[in-house]
């Protein structure tokens, strides 16, 4: 038995050495278009996970992720350029993380109180607060026209075009390549601290609390506590999320922080299916590069034609948006559990049919202590 | 159990073996990727010419980042067209320094991050961007286009675009119009020291910029002037009339979108405040004529623009309506089109001028277009590139709506430099 799972888990790692491995090559092939699809994916999941985290498991609507969003994002730009303290680029980074915990914590005294769809329209308030004072504090966001980003240094290493020159297997290191491993990295960095939480006592205090307020404090869990520290944490990740998106973006303006930013991440959240860390990974990429890639790629398709051509009906990014709603309807309507409830229930299938080859128990083998925690997550 | 364990054993061995094969061929195949070694980095074509990024021997490719999807999709569909034609007929002309000219159209719908992929899909095959639509989309791509030296007419001409060398606000911008604008009601509508005029205006840079000048000459001029901030989603002025109605006001400013215009005119023709109303270019646009604000937007409207209105008289521009209408007879005749191979044309005039000094990297056209210091296209003023802290041009066209001229405006007034504005310009 112990051999099985001892098989199991070194499976397991090569796929995890084979994945990373895998992540790790895109620099070197493809070209800055490709890698900024991929560098706003992964800021998009790091967000994405901080939602899936509060509204998924914890059960609190949240619209205002766009507004962690942009503290985190508008917190780094800040705190290390000028005007601004100037503080060296990594420690801002920090910082802004923590700063956008901290507005998260100043309104988790909100999140306290009201519940649902009630606390839905409170945090929408963020977003339109949030948005005119990026408009307005020009001094401090650049107003309309935003700030540029400054390059993220981290000893004497730059995130940024040239200092120091850097060629890789004669493939020459610019910002896109560089920022593709350091995105790697802060999400490799998501992606295990948020399934420690999410799978250890506090991940089952949230489901808790998510499922009934009442059995949890009988339990004796929190409530207070617990719904407040949620919100932090997101807002942590959605800080993170912004550091990053804004270095991507090498400049930040206010008008991407908007309201349909909040829409999309919930839409990740949804699509991947709630409460777990793939499911918002896998939803963040389908949100996030999906209409990008088919609105670059969608004039091969047949019908479609260039882009300002007098004739045809359907331009590429028309013909894109149709694409991609119905490709959220499918998944919606095929599976209600998003595209990590998919995923589940093909290995499950796999699983089922395994044990008949030869060679094995015959009794079917329990499932992982793993696999069981986040099937029960799942039910709604 | 020895049985399992073997198993185990082989199994670990096929991972591992797995993994070390798609390393060794994926390190392998590294060599063959397009990105190692030098890429086109430039060099010199056979014909002597530098090039650089989206020049070769054969073709130039220029790139334009529009919107045919969103808000603002006519004045997208105008721009792609006119710039479509102007290359056309370009190519039939035998090209520029021997080459053919290629739009690269791509439509980001007025989203930010898609108009920053968009970018970094075809920036490296494009050597100039003679259109880009959406103020939040420009600013996003200021530093990108900075860095990569990449000639840009934005379609937005906010002052605080001015002063960088690769990017060029053609004609004036939103506070020079609205200087004119004070000149043209204190001039022509009768307004005197203490009069109040009303500003409404869009949150925002092209809001804020145009209030700058509308407040720094009502100053001068000694009237007062009352803002009304609204944003791009408000399109029923109702609250802001009333406002305006009660402040009194002889006049009023309005620097937003042409639904914004349409019912600031409309509500302010119908509650009796029938005063001059003054626009600037982007809060009109043909349609409006079609709508019950019609007579309203004849009797009190006045547009304050750096193009002459299409149904103008200038030679050049009534060639142009003329082909334009040959090739897009279903389109509208609009001041985007104007404005569209209004851009193209110094674009061309820019490269031409590149090829002639040996070189057609993006370095080059910038030098080329910063050496302009008289161009002149013959569809409205000449304009000077010299001075990157300056806008291009001071004169203003005055034109006022008229449903049955082409583009649905004719010129009030011909183009001229208000008095003030060369102070402006020194004290800014």
């Amino acid at each position: 038995m112990s051999d099985r799972l001892l098989d199991g888990l070194t499976s397991r790692r090569a796929g995890i050495a084979l994945l990373a491995v895998t992540l790790c090559l895109p620099p070197f092939y493809l070209d800055a278009f490709w890698l900024r699809i991929g560098l706003f994916s992964m800021a998009a999941a790091i967000g994405a996970v901080g939602l899936a985290l509060l509204t998924g498991t914890a059960g609190q609507l949240s619209l205002g992720h766009a507004f962690f969003l942009a503290v985190g994002a508008y917190g780094y730009v800040w705190l290390a350029g000028e005007p601004g303290p100037g503080l060296p680029p990594g420690l801002a980074a920090l910082l802004a993380v923590l700063l956008a915990g901290a507005a998260g914590g100043l309104f988790s005294p909100v999140a306290g109180r009201v519940r649902g769809i009630y606390l839905g329209i409170a945090t929408l308030a963020l977003v339109f607060l949030g948005h005119h004072v990026l408009l307005t504090a020009d001094s401090v966001t650049g107003g309309f026209n935003g700030r540029s980003v400054p390059p993220l240094t981290l000893g004497g290493f730059t995130f940024g075009a040239g200092d120091p020159e850097l060629t890789v297997l004669g493939v020459p290191f610019g910002a896109e390549e560089r920022l593709w491993f350091l995105g790697l990295a802060l999400f490799a960095f998501t992606w295990f601290t948020a399934r420690g939480l999410l799978r250890g006592r506090p991940g089952r205090a949230l489901a808790a609390l998510r499922d009934s307020e009442t059995a949890a404090g009988v339990m004796g869990v929190d409530v207070a506590r617990h719904r407040s520290a949620a919100f932090v944490v997101s807002s942590l990740y959605a800080g993170l999320a912004g550091v990053l998106l804004a270095l991507a973006f090498r400049r930040v303006v206010p008008d991407y922080f908007s309201l349909a930013l909040s829409v999309d991440y919930l839409a990740m959240i949804v699509i991947g299916g709630l409460g777990s860390v793939a499911g918002a990974t896998a939803g963040a990429v389908f949100v996030t590069a999906l209409p990008l890639l088919m609105t670059r790629y969608a004039d091969q398709l047949p019908l479609v034609t260039a882009p300002g051509s007098a004739e045809g009906f359907v331009g590429p990014t028309e013909a894109a948006r149709y694409l991609y709603g119905a490709a959220i309807v499918l998944v919606l309507l095929y599976a209600p559990d998003g595209l990590h409830g998919i995923v589940r229930r093909a290995r499950d299938r796999v699983r089922l049919r395994r044990p008949r080859t030869p060679g094995t128990d015959p009794v079917t083998s329990p499932p992982q202590p793993a696999a069981a925690a986040r099937s029960k997550e799942h039910t709604p | 159990m020895n049985l399992t364990h073997h198993r185990h054993r082989n199994r670990r061995r096929t991972t591992g073996a797995v993994l070390a094969g798609t390393l060794a061929l994926l390190l392998a195949a590294t060599g063959c990727s397009s990105k190692a070694g030098g890429g086109n980095g430039g060099g010199a074509a056979a014909d002597g010419v530098r090039t650089g990024p989206g020049v070769d021997a054969r073709t130039i490719k220029l790139g334009a980042l529009t919107d045919l999807t969103g808000p603002y999709a006519t004045l997208g569909k105008s721009l792609v067209q006119a710039q479509q034609m102007w290359a056309d007929e370009t190519n039939a002309k035998g090209g520029i320094c021997d080459r053919t000219v290629e739009i690269v159209v791509k439509d980001h719908g007025y989203d930010v991050q898609k108009a920053v992929t968009a970018y970094a899909d075809i920036s490296p095959d494009v050597v100039a961007l003679p259109q880009v639509i959406g103020s939040p989309v420009v600013a996003a791509l200021l530093d990108d286009i900075e860095r990569d030296r990449m000639l840009t007419f934005p379609q937005a001409w906010a002052a605080s675009l001015l002063g960088k060398d690769a990017v060029q606000v053609l004609g004036t911008t939103y506070d020079v119009d609205m200087i004119a604008a004070v000149d043209f009601l204190t001039r022509d509508k009768g307004l005197k020291k203490g009069d109040t005029i009303g500003h409404v205006y869009f949150e925002g840079d092209y809001g804020a910029n145009a209030l700058e000048g509308s407040t720094w000459a009502a100053r001068k001029a000694g009237l007062k002037v009352t803002g009304q901030k609204i944003q791009a989603t408000d399109t029923d002025l109702s609250a802001q009339v009333s406002a305006l109605h009660k402040e009194g006001v002889k006049a009023v400013l309005i620097s937003a979108g042409p639904a914004q215009t349409a019912s600031l005119v409309g509500v302010a023709a119908s509650r009796g405040l029938r005063v001059p109303v003054v626009s600037s270019a982007p809060g009109f646009a043909p349609q409006l004529m079609k709508t019950p604000a019609a007579p309203a937007l004849a009797a009190m409207l006045h547009i304050v623009s750096a193009a002459p209105a299409v149904s103008s008289d200038l030679p050049g521009v009534q060639r142009m309506v003329a082909s334009y209408q040959k090739k897009y007879p279903d389109s509208p005749v609009d001041s985007g089109v104007l404005s569209g191979y209004n851009a193209a044309q110094l674009i061309g005039a820019d490269l031409k001028k590149a090829c002639e000094a040996g070189g057609l990297t993006r370095e080059d056209v910038v030098k080329a277009h910063r050496s302009q210091k008289n161009a002149d296209t013959g569809l409205g003023t000449a304009q000077n590139f010299s001075d990157i802290d300056r806008p291009a041009s001071t004169e203003t066209y005055v034109l006022r709506p008229d449903a049955k001229a082409v583009g649905g405006v004719v010129n009030a007034e011909d183009a001229h430099t208000a008095p003030g504005v060369e102070d402006y310009l020194a004290t800014r």
